[in-house]
C-alpha cells in the first residue's frame, strides 16, 4: 500500500474513540458500537487490522462451547509465549469481532499481536472468514438454538459449511467428526475442505451416555435423511454413529481423547492422541464430558498452530473457566456454581452432568424469556427433567421472569411440590440456594442468557463477584 | 373409574415435534393419571404399519413440523392414515392440531411456490404461505360454545401461514393479543365438534388446562364412559396461565443498545 491508509486511521481513530467513550458512559461493555462505526468509515478494517498479526486469526464457531473453547486456546497462547487476543465478553457476531479487533490495534493501525483468537456466531461464520482470511477455524457442533427454535440445525450447518469453503488454500480447519453433520462437511475425499480438515473426537465408550436425549436435534443422517443408528452417545446427538441407508459412517478423528475420567462437575482428565500415536495426558478444571470435547477441540487446534501437548496442558491445567461456564461465586458463605444453559442441548447436557456427577441437594434454574433467551419458552418441555428427577432427591430453586411455566414443567417431570422452591427474583433464589447447599459442595445454577447477566449483577452488586469485563 | 383405560394416538411425534409438543402429550397424561384414569400413547408415525393403530385410539394430537417434513407428513395423513383417522374421528375421538397440525386439518396449504398441499378437510379451510411471519405470546379469548371454565387461553405463535376460515367455521377464539389466525382477521384457531386446531404452542395444555380437559372429556365419551371430569386442584397450571398472560400484555421494552444485533428473524416451521 503506497502511503498511509487514511480511511482505516480515521476508522481506527473515532472507532477507539467510541469504544473508550461508551464505556466510561456506561453504555455497555463498549463490545460492538466501536465495530459498527469503524466499519461506518472503512468496511474493510477488520480485513485490515486482521492481515496484520504475525500468526493469524483462529475463528471457533458451533452452537455450544465457543466461548470455552476460545478461552483455552487463549491460555494455551500465553503458555506457548504468543500475544494473543479475543473477544471474551462473547461479542461474536461481525461487528463484535470488529470492535475487539479493533480494540487490540495500536495507533499505526497495527495489532501488534501474534494470534487474534475470536469466537464467530454460527450464522456469522461464512462472513467473517470471507472478511478475515483467518489461519485456522474450529467448528465445534450444530444445534438448534431456542433462540429461533424453527432454525434448523440443517440451516445453521450449511452456514457453517460454507464459512469452511471460504477458507483460504493454506489454512486449516478443525472438525468435530463425533457430530454427523460436521463430519459431513468435507467428507468427500480428494475435496479442498477434507485435505485441509483435522478432525477431533472422543474415544472412550466408558463415558458414554445411555442413549440418544428424548428429543434430538439430528438423529437423521445428514447426507440420505435416513435415521442413524449410534453405537455410543457421549453427548447430546454427539456419538459413534452409522448409516444403514447410505453408508455415511463417523470418520476416524486424527486427534482422538481417550481416557476420559470425570470428576464431578470440578475437572476431567483425559489422555489425548494424535495422528502420530503420540499421547498426552490433560487435565482441565471443567466437568462434563461436553468440556472434554472442547478441550479436544483445543488440542487438536492448539497443536495445528504449533503448540506442544506439554504446553496445552500446562495451560489447561489452571485454565480459570470463561464467564457463566462453570464459574464459581460465592454468595453470604456458599459457592454457588454459574452454568450457562441457553438452549435444549446446553440445558440437556448440564441436567446430564447434574444427575450423574454431582453432589448438592440444591440445584437453581432461572428461566428468562427475554429476546436474547428467545422469547418462546417452549422448548423446557424438551429436555429430560424427568431424568434429574428420577436420578437423585434434589430440591430445584425455579427462578427467572418464566418461574412459573418452570414450576409447572418441573412438578410434570416428577419434582414433588415441597421440592420446588419459588424465587424468581436473583437475589431470593441467591438466598435459597445458599440456605440449602451443602458446605464444600458449590450449588449449580442453570441461567438461561438473561438470567445469567442478571445472577452476575446481583454478584457484582453485592461484591461477591467482579464485573464483566474485568471477570472475563 | 379406575380401570378406564384410554389411548392416544400421537400423530408423527418424530416429525411434528418443534415447539415442545411433548409437553401436550405429557399433560394430558399427567392430568388423566391424577384422576385414575389410564392413558396409553401411542406413537403414530410414517410406517405402514402404523394406520392399523388408529381404530383403537380415544383420542389424536398432532403438533408443529418443518417445512420440509410436512409434505411427507400430508401425503401420508392424508393417503395412508386418512380413511381411518377419519371414520375414528367420526366416532367422537378427539383430534387437537397445534401449528403445522393445525394446518393440515384444513382442505389445504398453499405454499409460496403455488404447490398446494392437501390437508384432511376436516375443518373448512385452507391455509397460504405467508411473507412474513407471526411471532410472538398469542392471547386468546376462547369461543364460549367450548364451554371452557377459563375462556382466556394463552401461548405463543410462529407461523408464517395464513389461514383463512371458510363462512360459517367457528374459529377457536377472538384474538386479544397477538397474531392468530391471518394476523388481521381478529380470529384464532378453528373448532368443529370433536376436531380442535390451533396456532397456539408454548406447549398449549399444561398451562390452559380447561382445554386438556376439554380433550380427556371427548375421549371419555368416545370410549364408551361417562364424560365428567373430577376436577383437579390447578395452582400451578393456574399460577402459569396467569404469568404468561401478564407477559403477552405487558412485553419488557426492547433494549436501546441492541439495535445491531441479531438481525435474523425465526424462520422455518409453518
Amino acid at each position: 500500500m503506497a502511503g498511509p491508509d487514511l480511511r482505516l486511521s480515521a476508522a481506527v481513530g473515532l472507532g477507539k474513540l467510541v469504544g473508550s467513550a461508551s464505556r466510561r458512559l456506561r453504555l455497555g461493555g463498549g463490545t460492538t458500537l466501536p465495530g459498527d462505526v469503524a466499519r461506518a468509515i472503512d468496511p474493510r478494517v477488520l480485513a485490515k487490522l486482521a492481515a496484520s498479526l504475525t500468526g493469524g486469526t483462529v475463528l471457533v464457531t458451533g452452537t455450544n462451547g465457543k466461548t470455552s473453547t476460545a478461552a483455552m486456546l487463549r491460555a494455551i497462547a500465553g503458555t506457548a509465549g504468543w500475544r494473543a487476543g479475543g473477544n471474551p465478553s462473547g461479542s461474536n457476531l461481525v461487528f463484535g469481532l470488529t470492535a475487539a479487533t479493533l480494540d487490540r490495534a495500536d495507533r499505526h493501525c497495527r495489532v501488534p499481536l501474534d494470534w487474534m483468537i475470536l469466537e464467530v456466531d454460527e450464522l456469522s461464520a461464512p462472513q467473517a472468514v470471507a472478511e478475515i482470511q483467518p489461519r485456522g477455524l474450529v467448528v465445534l457442533n450444530a444445534f438448534r438454538d431456542q433462540l429461533d427454535r424453527s432454525f434448523e440445525v440443517e440451516q445453521i450447518a450449511s452456514r457453517l459449511e460454507s464459512a469452511v469453503n471460504r477458507l483460504p488454500p493454506t489454512s486449516f480447519w478443525v472438525g468435530n467428526a463425533d457430530d454427523p453433520r460436521v463430519a459431513l462437511i468435507g467428507a468427500e475425499p480428494g475435496s479442498r475442505s477434507h485435505r485441509s480438515r483435522i478432525l477431533f473426537g472422543l474415544d472412550d465408550p466408558s463415558a458414554a451416555r445411555a442413549g440418544l436425549p428424548v428429543v434430538a436435534d439430528a438423529r437423521d443422517c445428514p447426507r440420505c435423511r435416513g435415521e442413524l443408528e449410534f453405537t455410543t452417545v457421549y453427548y447430546a446427538h454427539c456419538g459413534e454413529y452409522a448409516c444403514p441407508n447410505c453408508g455415511f459412517t463417523r470418520p476416524a478423528p486424527a486427534v482422538r481423547a481417550t481416557q476420559i475420567q470425570l470428576f464431578g462437575l470440578d475437572s476431567l482428565q483425559l489422555r489425548m492422541v494424535d495422528a502420530a500415536g503420540l499421547g498426552t495426558s490433560i487435565s482441565v478444571p471443567l466437568g462434563g464430558v461436553f468440556n472434554a470435547a472442547n478441550a479436544a477441540a483445543a488440542f487438536a487446534t492448539a497443536t495445528a498452530m504449533g503448540a506442544t501437548g506439554a504446553q496445552v496442558n500446562s495451560a489447561l491445567a489452571t485454565f480459570q473457566p470463561a464467564f457463566g461456564r462453570s464459574q464459581l461465586a460465592t454468595w453470604k458463605g456458599a459457592r454457588v456454581r454459574l452454568m450457562l444453559a441457553k438452549n435444549p442441548a446446553g440445558m440437556g447436557e448440564n441436567l446430564a452432568s447434574l444427575a450423574t456427577l454431582d453432589a448438592s441437594p440444591v440445584v437453581a434454574i432461572a428461566l428468562n424469556d427475554g429476546i436474547a433467551d428467545g422469547r418462546d419458552i417452549s422448548w423446557i418441555w424438551d429436555v429430560d427433567l424427568e431424568g434429574l428427577a428420577r436420578a437423585r432427591r434434589l430440591t430445584i430453586v425455579a427462578s427467572g421472569t418464566r418461574t412459573r411455566d418452570l414450576v409447572l414443567r418441573l412438578a410434570y417431570a416428577g419434582f414433588e411440590p415441597d421440592r420446588i422452591r419459588v424465587c424468581p427474583e436473583p437475589g431470593a433464589a441467591l438466598d435459597a440456594l445458599a440456605e440449602m447447599a451443602t458446605p464444600g459442595v458449590p450449588a449449580p445454577a442453570l441461567l438461561t442468557y438473561t438470567a445469567m447477566l442478571n445472577w452476575q449483577r446481583q454478584l457484582v452488586r453485592s461484591g461477591a463477584s467482579q464485573p464483566f469485563r474485568e471477570a472475563v | 373409574m379406575s380401570s378406564t383405560r384410554l389411548v392416544l394416538g400421537w400423530l408423527y411425534p418424530r416429525e411434528m415435534n418443534l415447539y415442545g409438543d411433548r409437553g401436550n402429550v405429557l399433560a394430558l397424561t399427567h392430568r388423566a393419571e391424577r384422576r385414575g384414569l389410564h392413558l396409553e400413547v401411542v406413537m403414530i408415525g410414517l410406517e405402514a404399519e402404523a394406520a392399523s393403530l388408529i381404530p383403537a385410539c380415544s383420542g389424536f394430537f398432532i403438533g408443529g413440523g418443518q417445512d420440509l417434513d410436512q409434505v411427507t407428513v400430508a401425503e401420508d395423513l392424508v393417503g395412508r392414515k386418512g380413511p381411518s383417522l377419519t371414520t375414528a374421528i367420526s366416532k367422537g375421538a378427539p383430534l387437537l392440531g397445534v401449528c403445522a397440525g393445525f394446518q393440515l386439518l384444513g382442505s389445504h396449504y398453499l405454499t409460496q411456490e403455488g404447490t398446494s398441499i392437501p390437508g384432511l378437510g376436516l375443518l373448512p379451510m385452507h391455509t397460504v404461505a405467508g411473507s412474513e411471519r407471526l411471532v410472538g405470546n398469542l392471547l386468546v379469548e376462547a369461543d364460549p360454545g367450548l364451554g371452557l371454565r377459563a375462556p382466556l387461553l394463552v401461548g405463543f405463535e410462529n407461523h408464517s401461514g395464513r389461514t383463512e376460515l371458510a363462512p360459517g367455521v367457528t374459529p377457536l377464539g377472538r384474538v386479544v393479543r397477538g397474531g392468530g389466525n391471518t394476523g388481521h382477521s381478529g380470529f384464532e384457531g378453528a373448532w368443529c365438534g370433536n376436531v380442535l386446531g390451533t396456532y397456539l404452542h408454548g406447549p398449549l395444555l399444561p398451562k390452559n388446562p380447561q382445554l386438556a380437559d376439554w380433550w380427556l372429556g371427548a375421549a371419555l365419551a368416545c370410549a364408551g364412559e361417562d364424560p365428567e371430569l373430577a376436577e383437579l386442584d390447578d395452582s400451578l397450571e393456574e399460577a402459569a396461565r396467569v404469568e404468561a398472560i401478564a407477559r403477552t400484555m405487558h412485553p419488557d421494552r426492547a433494549p436501546r443498545l441492541r439495535l445491531l444485533g441479531r438481525g435474523l428473524g425465526p424462520r422455518g416451521a409453518g
